[in-house]
């Protein structure tokens, strides 16, 4: 019985004495020891990460805003070949200002040709950027929007009628509580989820 | 254990030991008992009145059912029933601040009226910082009278429910709050029963070691045995060899981890500028990935978001908090926020998100963990050569659906039985990722 409440105490000590040295050196804050620190801290300038104050920038950052004016080139489609084998080129500068929902609702249609694709791209760039909020069916009942509050229901009366234009000037400025979503889906990703939402629309 | 050494001591002690161990059991027996019937009358009483406050709304007919699903439906998403202010006002009471013709008016058309000048339309257009209300231009006389009925019958009984109800619904309130603490109280009793049955135990194994060692140990203090004991193990060759081996094993061990963990992160877990919760925006909101790594699809960065979408829901969500102050004070200042980067790959080592995530159709937590429950974000994955080189071994090429990859799956099969792995891609090759 001794013998063995010795060698108990013996492995127990041991195994803390191993535990102390194996978690003494970790330190969540630290990356630990790096082998060429300069390949983790790049000398050059990298997108997104920036360790040292940039001394030619003005503002010490290594990012430069573009100059007052600059228009982006769009880095997405815009030509869609329609079914009745006729190309829209939807080249949208789209100027609309925000309060011109009513001209956005009569002016602009959806240049891509619905698709199960089609529908099928817009459900999952909707299931990355709306669901959140609007819920899995459209009903406003995302977890988000229930603390956010104001989501409505696709599906309702005064919602399960609007159209392309509407959709898409909502999604681009927002309307209501919901804010702009233009920084996060470009127009073709925009379009498709105005596919997504129609088939909401319908409630089922 | 107890039972064979118990028979060397003296019967009748045993005896003692076992009666002692009986009352215990027969306490703890009756204790949960008492719990279980407590918390189930406990939750009976708060099921009983939840239905009594149910068939306490008063009846109003077809209309009133017709006028929940339309509220619920077209108007709950802005507006309570109570005066709670969600979005839009509280209607409880509506009728009486406004008539009937205004109302319907307003619902069907509440930008007509601000612009016809209405007064009240106004200052209410003003009160909510000039948020438009959607118009149900469909709705009849038969859906407003509905609705009005609904929010009327709705907002009722909750307006007399410190009169009539009181004594009813309190109750019911507290009935979760009770539940907790008898569960608390009885997990408390449980533990303290456990607390008495190991005392027992400890003094039955001193008895039981006093009878070994003889009466003239009783005389020594429990420290003046411990430092006994302490001397007779430190003074034992073998047990000293064997702590040195042990150490010696132990420094090897530490050494060559030491070696093997340069440059490898894995458990880097940095304190951020501001104390942003994965767990709670990933997890519990369930917002996703891509919302706010908005480049984790498209390009070779997934991206860290930038401001605005922090306040596509924080111009409303707990703006008060001293955390999301920051932001506001970033954007004001237009100073960036100044994240510390978590999973960062040396240089001499090129990888691309969309290729993973997009193409190779990875999901995130494959190599960043279970991200949704970390409130501190922290490097899961060792991110070596070893690591990448592993699963571009095992991993299939999901070539299905995609033309790019259409002649190399004809070509591979043509020479290959097995699928085609990403090694079989070039997902070994030196300069993939060495460039």
């Amino acid at each position: 019985m001794k013998v063995s409440l010795k060698n108990i105490s013996l492995a127990l000590s041991i195994v803390t004495f191993s535990t102390v040295v194996l978690t003494s050196c970790s330190d969540n804050n630290s990356t630990g020891w790096e082998f060429a620190p300069n390949m983790y801290n790049s000398r050059a300038y990298e997108p997104l990460t920036q360790w040292r104050k940039n001394i030619i920038n003005a503002d010490g950052k290594d990012m430069r805003s573009p100059v007052a004016g600059t228009i982006s080139r769009a880095n997405y489609q815009t030509s869609f070949l329609q079914d009745d084998s006729t190309v829209v080129n939807d080249l949208m500068v789209y100027n609309l200002p925000k309060d011109s929902i009513a001209v956005a609702e009569v002016t602009l249609k959806n240049p891509i040709p619905w698709s199960d694709k089609a529908e099928e791209e817009g459900k999952v760039l909707y299931e990355r950027n709306c669901l959140h909020c609007h819920g899995e069916k459209g009903a406003g009942d995302g977890a988000v929007g229930k603390v956010y509050k104001g989501v409505p229901n696709y599906a309702s009366d005064a919602y399960k009628n609007m159209n392309d234009g509407h959709i898409f000037h909502v999604i681009t400025y927002g309307k209501g509580r919901m804010w702009s979503h233009a920084s996060q889906v470009n127009p073709e990703e925009r379009w498709k989820i105005v596919h997504y939402v129609h088939r909401l629309q319908l409630g089922n | 254990m107890i039972e064979n050494n118990s028979s060397v001591v003296l019967q009748s002690e045993k005896v003692g030991i076992l009666h002692y161990i009986n009352m215990i059991r027969k306490f703890y027996k009756s204790i949960l008992a008492l719990s279980v019937a407590v918390s189930i009358s406990i939750g009976y009483v708060a099921a009983q009145d939840s239905t009594s406050i149910a068939s306490a709304a008063p009846a109003g007919g077809g209309d009133v059912a017709k006028g929940e699903g339309l509220f619920k439906n077209n108007c709950a998403q802005c507006h309570a029933v109570t005066a709670e202010v969600v979005v839009g006002p509280g209607l409880a009471g509506i009728e009486e601040r406004r008539d009937y013709a205004w109302l319907k008016n307003w619902i069907n058309n509440p930008m007509g009226v601000i612009g016809s000048g209405d007064k009240y339309a106004n200052e209410l257009y003003l009160k909510y910082n000039k948020t438009q209300m959607t118009a149900f231009a469909a709705f009849g006389d038969e859906e407003v009278k509905s609705i009005l009925a609904y929010v009327k019958s709705a907002s009722t009984p909750v307006a007399t429910a410190p009169v009539a109800g009181a004594v009813a619904t309190t109750p019911a309130e507290t009935g979760g709050g009770t539940f907790i603490n008898v569960i608390l109280v009885a997990l408390l009793v449980i533990m303290g029963l456990v607390l008495v049955a190991l005392l027992g135990i400890l003094q039955l194994l001193n008895r039981l070691s006093g009878a070994d060692a003889g009466a003239a140990d009783t005389s020594l203090s429990f420290g003046e045995k411990l430092q006994a004991s302490f001397k007779n193990i430190a003074a034992n060759k073998t047990v000293r060899s064997a702590i040195v081996w042990a150490f010696i094993l132990l420094a090897t061990k530490a050494t060559f981890d030491g070696m093997y963990g340069i440059g490898v992160h894995q458990g880097y877990a940095p304190k951020q500028p501001i104390a942003f919760s994965h767990k709670l925006h990933a997890g519990e909101m369930k917002i996703n990935c891509a919302y706010c790594h908005t480049g984790v699809y498209k390009g070779k960065q997934s991206g860290i978001p930038s401001a605005n979408i922090c306040m596509n829901c924080h111009n409303a969500i707990k703006r008060e908090s001293p955390e999301i102050q920051k932001i506001y004070t970033a954007i004001e200042t237009n100073k960036p926020i100044e994240w510390v980067r978590v999973h960062n790959l040396p240089d001499l080592a090129y990888f691309n998100h969309a290729q993973h995530t997009n193409v190779g159709g990875l999901e995130c937590k494959n190599c960043h963990g279970e991200i949704e429950k970390m409130e501190v974000v922290q490097q899961r994955s060792s991110l070596t050569m070893g690591w990448c080189i592993d699963c571009h071994r095992k991993s299939e090429v999901n070539g299905k659906d995609n033309g790019y990859y259409a002649k190399l799956m004809e070509a591979h099969s043509a020479v290959s039985k097995g699928a085609m792995k990403v090694q079989d891609n070039g997902g070994l090759e030196c300069a993939k990722c060495h460039y």
